[in-house]
């Protein structure tokens, strides 16, 4: 018994303290959101009701379009995944595996690029999508396609950056065996490098929605139109105000938005794990 | 299936793409041009070239690979950048937007000030022989006329339709706007000056009234100066983008221009109390930040990894809930803990059973900040420890025991340096990520308590970056250039931790 105490107890009480703390908010969220009161009080640890009021104002109420805020969030997001690592993981494979004139440069410049720290280049990305409206009003300021693309160009740098050390650790005898079976750049990259690298791919997919469905600032400065937003932004502004008293529909909203992500995230935390190791941080 | 990719119509499917997409393209060039947006015209002709050139022709192998990655780079992350870097070096603040001439136009349009009684009329805007017009009801004298930019016609009462109030609604040959016209009157109206007398004329003053005023400022473009007729002043441009008088530089027209003051905005930094003394203080809280988030996120994942470390029953289920925060979209999880946070709604002041205001004290603030980042950030470090701590070989931790270390010497000689060797890199790559943590304070705490009374922009609680985006978007005076210095110097602060960081882990090593 000792002994048990030694080795185990103090693990549990600790765990069990810490798992407490990790759940108390999110346990919070949840009675919250069968509350209809609309704040975020603990008035008791077991709800006193169970009313699904806020659900049904997110799916009812006509000024709330919740799910198209969603919608737009899964659109966005899901295209800057796709695209992005499509792009990203071609242009991996060329700084990794090819050789050219201002490849080391390029890879330096990548590094570097990448550090600016986003939030300050707001100004000057706004300027310039600005500009672009005046001549096409489809793709500039206040558009989700311009949005995208602003999406598109940040994720580029860290996923070029994530990818490439993906494609440097697939041997090398693998694609030079291809070379003298007379493959192509282009062949072994599409017949060896993509099949290998699906997986990872899949990851660093699931990373970038993860952190694109996670950006709040770009969001609220592009869409203006209620229509237009994403969940976040959308969320936002029932408690943006002075007075706490729309917490309801916020945490119902967020819990909707969240759980899928959360189980996606815990169903493949394995795989996310090593692709977070291999550089990043969570953004 | 090899076929596929040198085959004739796979050829043909790449041509019709490439020139869909260049055709598309260059539309949008076209529309730039026509809208004199050069630079932006310029880089769209370029990608076309490029997309051509690379897709259709053997020129380069790896341009086919990296080029549409590095033209979105360009485009929306290296120019913008780029751009951050020009600013810096201009005045370019709230009232030194606009461009020289533009500013100097402005300054002409309101270099003017009513008569010394502030005489008005009521107006009805309209047309008089083909010309923009306004007639004019001096309902104190019971006098009318007809104000053209070059003619003053007097008019007799009988033969206008007065008002119950003595206003002239309409005249013989006087067309009052149709509604069409009303929509683009602002435009057209407001900047014309009517005919009164002398030196005098009318100015509008929205649709329904007309102030006497007179030209104070005038322009001499030789001399690029402006002077004030009536006292003498002369004002210069004093190279910093404003007119001023040179005497006293505190007296300027408004507003001024965008002028390249080169490396003022940096300078600055250093000699301007005003602003020194804040950037101080945030500086200081941001480093004090950034550690602290560093070391407790650190220290709790490691403390579970290894609690974890052995088999114990229930791994599985603690696992899943220890990474929960990590997982949820942690903007939710901010504004959530924000809630939690308030003074009278919130939970933690009700499961405390306290009071306090934790937003307005900057104590209270700071550890409600540390708080929810170790919330936030904890699992990531539990996570990569767990992996890090299998990565250490057994041998060698066996090989101390049977050398007689007991645990906590294992633990303090071998498992803790070689976890620190493996997981700086990753350490020092979240100390960059926290130094920019943007999103966790403006949700939070909004860099918030501040001494609003003083009119200072720092807060508390205000990190580096936090503190750029209130100079450039925040308060009253939006100064962009003095922003884009700051955020160059930050960058160079990130970059060179980062590349420390980066140099440690080797990750170089592949090309150096």
């Amino acid at each position: 018994m000792n002994l048990w105490l030694r080795n185990y107890a103090w693990r549990h009480a600790l765990i069990i303290s810490v798992c407490l703390f990790s759940l108390f908010p999110l346990y919070l969220v949840v009675i919250s959101s069968f509350n209809s009161t609309g704040s975020l009080r603990l008035d008791s640890f077991i709800p006193r009701e169970i009313s699904f009021a806020n659900y049904k104002l997110l799916f009812t109420d006509p000024t709330i379009p919740y799910m198209i805020w969603v919608k737009n969030s899964l659109i966005i997001a899901g295209a800057t995944a796709v695209l992005s690592v499509t792009i990203g993981s071609a242009s991996a494979f060329a700084f990794s595996r090819l050789y050219f004139r201002g490849r080391k440069a390029g890879i330096q410049l990548l590094l570097l690029v990448q550090m600016f720290p986003a939030i300050l280049a707001i100004s000057a990305v706004y300027v310039i999508m600005e500009r672009v409206y005046t001549f096409a009003p489809s793709i500039g300021l206040g558009t989700q396609a311009g949005l995208l693309l602003i999406y598109l160009g940040g994720a580029m740098g860290v996923n070029i950056w994530l990818l490439k050390g993906f494609v440097d650790s697939i041997p090398k005898e693998l694609d030079e065996a291809a070379k003298i079976d007379g493959a192509s750049a282009v062949q072994t990259y599409w017949l060896i490098f993509m099949p290998l690298a699906a997986p990872v791919l899949a990851v660093v997919a699931l990373l970038s929605f993860i952190g694109t469905f996670n950006e709040f600032i770009l969001a609220r400065l592009f869409l203006v139109d209620m229509e237009s937003r994403t969940v976040a932004v959308g969320l936002q502004q029932f408690i943006g105000g002075q007075y706490s008293e729309n917490w309801g529909p916020f945490a119902a909203g967020s819990i909707i938005a969240s759980v899928p992500i959360v189980i996606i995230f815990l169903s493949l935390q394995r795989y996310i794990i090593n692709g977070l190791t291999a550089g990043s941080v969570k953004g | 299936m090899t076929s596929f990719f040198t085959g004739k119509v796979s050829f043909a499917i790449k041509l019709v793409v490439v020139l869909l997409l260049s055709a598309l393209l260059l539309t949008l060039t076209q529309s730039a041009f026509a809208q004199k947006e050069y630079f932006i015209a310029g880089f769209l002709a370029i990608c076309i070239l490029l997309l051509v050139l690379t897709y259709l022709t053997k020129i380069s192998i790896p341009l086919k690979f990296f080029l549409p990655g590095v033209l979105l780079l360009v485009a929306f992350v290296l120019s913008p950048i780029l751009y951050t870097v020009t600013m810096s070096t201009f005045n370019y603040k709230t009232g030194n937007i606009v461009s020289k001439g533009e500013a100097i136009e402005q300054i002409k349009n309101r270099g003017f000030e009513s008569d010394p009684d502030g005489t008005s009329f009521d107006i009805k805007i309209g047309r008089y022989e083909m010309q923009e017009a306004i007639l004019i009801s001096d309902t104190i004298n019971g006098a009318y006329f007809i104000s053209t930019e070059t003619n003053r016609i007097p008019l007799v009462a009988a033969d206008l339709t007065i008002n119950e109030y003595g206003v002239a609604e309409s005249a013989p040959n006087f067309e009052t706007l149709s509604d069409a016209d009303m929509a683009t009157a602002d435009e057209i109206y407001s900047l014309k000056r009517f005919k009164y007398e002398d030196e005098y004329f009318i100015a509008l003053e929205g649709f329904e009234v007309g102030i006497v005023s007179r030209q104070v400022l005038s322009y001499d473009e030789v001399k690029d100066q402006f002077e004030n007729i009536i006292t003498g002043e002369i004002y210069t441009d004093n190279g910093r983008g404003n007119f001023a008088i040179a005497d006293s530089p505190d007296q300027y027209l408004e507003p001024g221009w965008r002028a390249p003051i080169w490396f003022e905005n940096y300078t600055k930094l250093f000699t301007e109390e005003r602003l020194r003394g804040p950037l101080v203080s945030v500086f200081i809280w941001t480093i004090t930040f950034a550690t602290l988030s560093v070391l407790t996120t650190f220290a709790l994942g490691l403390l579970l990894a290894l609690a974890l470390n052995k088999p114990i029953r229930g791994r599985r289920v603690y696992r899943s809930i220890l990474i929960l925060p990590y997982a949820m979209p942690s903007i939710m999880s901010i504004l959530i803990w924000g809630g939690m946070f308030n003074t009278e709604f919130g939970a933690i002041n009700n499961l405390l059973g306290t009071e306090i205001a934790w937003f307005q004290s900057p104590t209270f603030a700071k550890f409600a900040i540390i708080l929810v980042n170790l919330w936030l950030g904890f699992p990531y470090f539990y996570l990569i420890s767990s992996g890090a701590l299998q990565a250490i070989p057994s041998e060698l931790l066996e090989a101390a025991s049977i050398d007689g270390a007991n645990p906590r010497q294992i633990f303090r000689r071998i498992t803790l340096p070689l976890l620190l060797q493996i997981l700086s890199p990753l350490l020092i790559a979240s100390f960059a990520f926290n130094f920019n943590n943007f999103n966790l304070i403006y949700l939070l705490t909004g860099g918030g308590p501040r001494a609003e009374l003083d009119g200072e922009l720092a807060g508390a609680t205000d990190i580096l970056i936090s503190f750029t985006y209130k100079i450039a978007f925040g308060g009253a005076i939006q100064d962009l250039g003095l922003a884009s210095a700051i955020s160059l110097v930050i960058f160079v602060l990130v970059a060179s931790i980062s590349l420390y960081g980066i140099r440690k882990s080797k990750v170089l090593e592949s090309f150096q």
